[in-house]
């Protein structure tokens, strides 16, 4: 796929891993020169997962700081601006760990929190909520000792696949049927969630999809950005419940007009980055997006969609750095990672 | 490779393939062992399960083990990660070419004019060559230090390995058509870059490099060391001219305080070290640092040739020799101007193996050697003056090349490198020569059917299929294979597990890819009645409405009718809300499970009458109980006493509102009012009793 626009390609710089990884995110550096990544590593050889930082200096190095074995393979990873990590497993158990790799706090599988993997995590101030498949949601709370609330139980009839919370009362999750599920823990008492949206992206071959990652901007926390299968990203504007902005898709929408990914899309990310040159707030934000057909791509709506990477497999995660939103790491399929420098 | 010499195998194996292998066992169980339990596992391992006699004083002994062996076939050299980044990077090499080759087809179709063996493919094969070459290591150093050390003759280059030399082989001979004209200076680069391959099992002129390297920092006149000349000597027979000048550059004669007295041998020196850089070689250019004059033209290369033998022999007649003073560099140099007057009996002393006296064979007797058979003869002659004292694959590759036979140059490269190097190399082979296009897409009865080219993907693919990271890109490769390869695509995608939603959209995806739409639903049949079974009842009836499977679904249904019916408690209903939202609104996607809509939306008319809203909420209760079949439901009473007798109340306003003028007829179906009125009064009658 050619490079729209005349923008100047990023620098990419690769460093084969050897295990696959199964996320990445950014964390606080530890010193000026440096930055610092947190990588779930799986190695399918030996069969051992392990949760390990690594300190970045570009152009060329990437170094192991710290490792911690986790129990199982881990399954989704949250970091929060101090510096803690939230790791979940295929197992059904939470970790929350310093960025030293010194495990603060562990909720056990075998404690009645989840039936299964849990498939998304995410960790804000204090606060860790957790979603899976088995349809619950828990909190945590990173002071609390390892004890986890009930938010919901969904009885595995219903199932979720990703989190993200909005405000530190309400937070939004996705799931099966391109379904987004708005929470406020100010209303748990009637049992669900508060506002619910189903998209309806179908296209002729699918009757329906996933939303496998969801984001919110903290500075509006109305639109949920979600992604999901088909190449899906979408918007849900809460002032608008109905009806959802489609950014990019392979769906039959009158507004699809740009479709980088057909596939899977593993994750969206607000792009602070790219500078919109449309600031109403009726527009949604620039976003960043991954897919297992190895495209890492800006969409914008109304714009041309910006492909940063094609890469002949899948890139399974990314983050955008928060101290620095012009670098972007992601892992792909073939056991490496890639750090892409914007201009 | 014919079914008589290989007993019926279809892939040849190795001798050392029936050497028994040990691989140690480490259960840490006690003895007595009483049984053994063997099974594949993932790819290349071995499950093997180890049970101990229960015996009575060791309760707390675990009872047995079970532990993986891997049989680890590969040779050291390359490790698994490294033959993974292998197999990734060859991937998009492989792609292009091959779809290249599609369209190349596709052309010839219409014009029988263009040939696929035209000059643009070879510049495409000659292309993925080389992307695939860059994968198998980097050849020149990159990190070179800026302050050159002078008595660092030898570069220490990253170690070569014998998969990068045997693809520059394939490459040379058959995929580089530029190179045709000079092989021999081209094996004369292989052999500098990769002779230290053959040092572990014997001497090589690199590993007497090496060792004299070693002891150069100690020496102190080091023209008076016999080794100082051997091993210049050694260097200028197989052609690393730059090494030999920068040695001869060391002597002592160059030193300014010798300078005055050592005049006329330092001119000699001199004299050589000139005359050896200044070597005609027939070859389009030389890398930067390496000594000679190149020469494209045959007859200017002749020509030059002549000339410089002609300065050789008039400095060996040079009347200097006897005003030199120093014994040794005067038999040193003289030795050396030998060698390049090609001197048989001096070259063969000098060089250490076979392939080192063949390159020397080139450079200084035979430089004008031109094709394969005269290049095929000259290596039998130099195998039998010098063999090597251990078989190397290396050699065996290049003595098939050398030798024009297709069928040796596949096993080798299968025995000596695997099922990668075959597949891959067998692109650049059919590029070279249609008789090996022919023997490789020939279909072969023996084979069942397939061509020699398919079987070898389909073991690569095999392998790639084993392991856990690269089954993902055996699709690759088997979609190549126009007989067994859809078929064997298939199976691997139904083996892969669906228990994880990231793996099964992986599989979904390639599915997708090659338009396996029927696979595809399976697979999602598969995963809905697994995530079913597994109580994530959600997901399965995902999967199973993306599979469009009605008939799994209407069962399912009838199981959900029973759960429903007997958790009717509101709280618990809103559990379902979920699943109805993701159910969506189409009818035709949800088979079966239609009936919840139903349901939901009698609830919802049911809560409207207990609240006394208007008689249209009880027309729509009666539609829905007639639409959800509820009504003749045999096992349980569906409702209480309470919400049937409401009902029934709210069924007496409909049909008295049926007398009123303003009346707007709902089409219910005829009987309707009696038939719910039946079944409600059953209900209640059943109600009554059950609770009391």
């Amino acid at each position: 796929m050619a490079i729209t626009g005349v923008r100047t390609p990023p620098q990419v710089h690769r460093f084969p891993q050897s295990k696959y990884i199964d996320a990445v995110r950014w964390l606080p550096p530890l010193s000026p020169l440096s930055k610092l990544a947190v990588l779930a590593i799986y190695d399918t050889d030996a069969d051992s997962p392990s949760l390990e930082t690594h300190s970045i200096s570009l152009p060329a190095s990437l170094t192991p700081h710290s490792q911690w074995t986790p129990p199982t393979r881990i399954s989704s990873l949250s970091t929060s601006h101090q510096s803690l990590v939230a790791a979940s497993t295929l197992s059904g158990s939470l970790h929350v760990l310093s960025s030293a790799m010194q495990v603060l706090l562990s909720v056990d599988e075998n404690s009645g929190f989840h039936v299964g993997p849990i498939s998304g995590v995410d960790l804000t101030g204090s606060e860790c909520v957790s979603v899976g498949e088995d349809g619950r949601v828990n909190l945590v709370s990173v002071i609390g000792g390892g004890e986890f609330k009930r938010v919901y139980d969904g009885n595995g009839l219903v199932g979720f696949n990703c989190v993200k919370w909005a405000s530190p009362t309400e937070f939004v999750t996705g799931g099966f049927g391109y379904g987004l599920q708005w929470w406020d823990l100010r209303r748990a008492g009637s049992g669900g969630p508060v506002l619910q949206f189903k998209g309806n992206f179908g296209s002729q071959g699918k009757a329906s999809g996933m939303i496998h990652s969801v984001d919110i901007h903290p500075s509006r926390k109305h639109t949920c950005l979600a992604g999901g299968s088909s190449g899906t990203v979408f918007a849900w504007d809460l002032r608008w419940q109905q009806q959802s902005i489609v950014l990019s898709g392979v769906g039959t929408g009158e507004a699809v007009t740009h479709s980088l990914s057909e596939s899977e899309v593993w994750e969206v990310q607000y792009d602070c980055h790219t500078k919109s040159s449309n600031i109403s707030s009726s527009r949604v934000l620039p976003a960043m997006f991954c897919s297992e057909d190895g495209i890492l791509a800006v969409v914008e709506q109304g714009e041309e969609p910006f492909e940063l990477l094609a890469e002949p497999c899948a890139i399974n995660s990314f983050d955008i750095d928060p101290q620095n939103p012009s670098d972007v790491i992601c892992s792909l399929e073939w056991e490496s990672i890639a750090i892409v420098s914007r201009p | 490779m014919s079914g008589e010499n290989q007993g019926g195998a279809i892939v040849p194996y190795s001798e050392e393939a029936k050497k028994p292998v040990v691989y140690p066992l480490r259960h840490g169980l006690k003895p007595p062992i009483s049984r053994l339990g063997i099974s594949w596992s993932r790819g290349n391992s071995l499950r093997v399960t180890v049970f101990r006699q229960p015996s009575e004083d060791s309760e707390n002994e675990v009872g047995g083990k079970a532990v993986e062996v891997r049989l680890d076939g590969r040779d050291g050299e390359i490790s698994d990660a490294q033959w993974r980044r292998i197999a990734y990077g060859s991937v998009s090499p492989f792609a292009l070419l091959q779809s290249r080759k599609n369209s190349f087809a596709s052309l010839s179709k219409i014009s029988s004019t263009t040939s696929p063996f035209d000059a643009e493919w070879w510049e495409y094969v000659l292309e993925y060559s080389k992307d695939i070459s860059s994968l198998l290591g980097n050849q020149t150093s990159t990190t070179q230090s800026l302050i050159e050390d002078p008595k660092e003759v030898l570069k220490k280059d990253p170690e070569p390995s014998n998969l990068k030399a045997a693809w520059e082989l394939m490459e040379s001979f058959y995929a580089d058509k530029l190179s045709q004209a000079w092989l021999p200076e081209r094996l004369v680069d292989w052999l500098a870059d990769y002779d230290s391959l053959f040092s572990s099992t014997q001497e090589t002129v690199h590993s007497k490099l090496v060792d004299f390297q070693k002891d150069l920092v100690s020496l102190q006149v080091i023209e008076d060391e016999p080794k100082y000349w051997e091993v210049m000597s050694s260097a200028l027979a197989v052609g690393w001219l730059d090494i030999v000048v920068k040695l001869l550059r060391l002597h002592g004669s160059y030193q300014l305080d010798q300078l005055g007295n050592r005049e006329t041998e330092n001119g000699l020196v001199e004299a050589v070290a000139v005359l050896i850089s200044k070597m005609p070689r027939m070859r389009p250019e030389l890398e930067a640092g390496k000594l000679g004059e190149c020469f494209k033209a045959k007859p200017d290369f002749m020509k030059a040739w002549e000339k410089w033998r002609a300065q050789i022999a008039k400095l060996e007649c040079s009347t200097f020799w006897i005003q030199c003073a120093h014994r040794q560099t005067q038999e040193g140099l003289r030795n050396m101007l030998q060698i390049m007057l090609g001197n048989t009996n001096n070259l063969c002393t000098l060089t250490c193996h076979w392939m080192e006296l063949y390159i020397a064979h080139f450079l200084y007797i035979r430089p004008f050697t031109v094709g394969l058979e005269s290049m095929y003869g000259l290596a039998q002659k130099c195998i039998q003056l010098k063999p090597m004292a251990a078989s190397h694959r290396l050699m065996g590759l290049l003595i098939g090349i050398l030798g024009e036979n297709i069928e040796v140059v596949l096993a080798e490269c299968s025995k000596g490198f695997g099922p990668w190097m075959v597949t891959h190399a067998i692109e650049v082979l059919t590029a070279g020569s249609h008789q090996a296009d022919t023997l490789l897409h020939e279909e072969r009865d023996n084979l069942g059917g397939i061509s020699m080219e398919e079987l070898h993907r389909l073991v690569y693919a095999q392998v790639l299929s084993s392991h856990p990271l690269t089954w993902q890109i055996a699709p690759i490769y088997l979609t190549s294979c126009i007989k067994q390869g859809m078929g064997l695509l298939e199976m691997l995608l139904y083996k892969q597990p669906v228990d994880h939603n990231q793996l099964l959209l992986k599989n979904l995806e390639i599915c997708r890819l090659y338009e396996l739409d029927s696979v595809s639903s399976n697979i999602m049949k598969i995963a809905g009645m697994y995530n079913w079974k597994h109580g994530k009842k959600g997901s399965g009836v995902y999967w199973l409405q993306q599979a469009r499977d009605e008939a799994r679904l209407n069962r399912i249904a009838q199981q959900m009718f029973d759960s429903v019916g007997r958790s009717i408690s509101d709280e618990n209903f809103r559990q379902w809300e979920g699943l109805i939202q993701l159910l969506g609104s189409e009818p035709k996607t949800a088979g079966g499970l239609e009936f919840l809509h139903n349901y939901r939306d009698f609830k919802k008319s049911l809560l409207q009458i207990r609240d006394g809203k208007t008689t249209d909420a009880a027309r729509q209760a009666v539609e829905s109980l007639i639409s959800l079949k509820l009504l003749n439901w045999e096992e349980r009473p569906l409702l209480n006493v309470l919400q049937t007798n409401l009902l029934l109340n709210k069924l007496q306003e409909l049909s008295i509102a049926r007398l009123r003028p303003d009346f707007i007829e709902a089409d219910l179906p005829p009987h309707a009012l009696s038939s719910v009125r039946l079944a409600l009064a059953t209900n209640l009658g059943r109600t009554t009793l059950e609770e009391q």
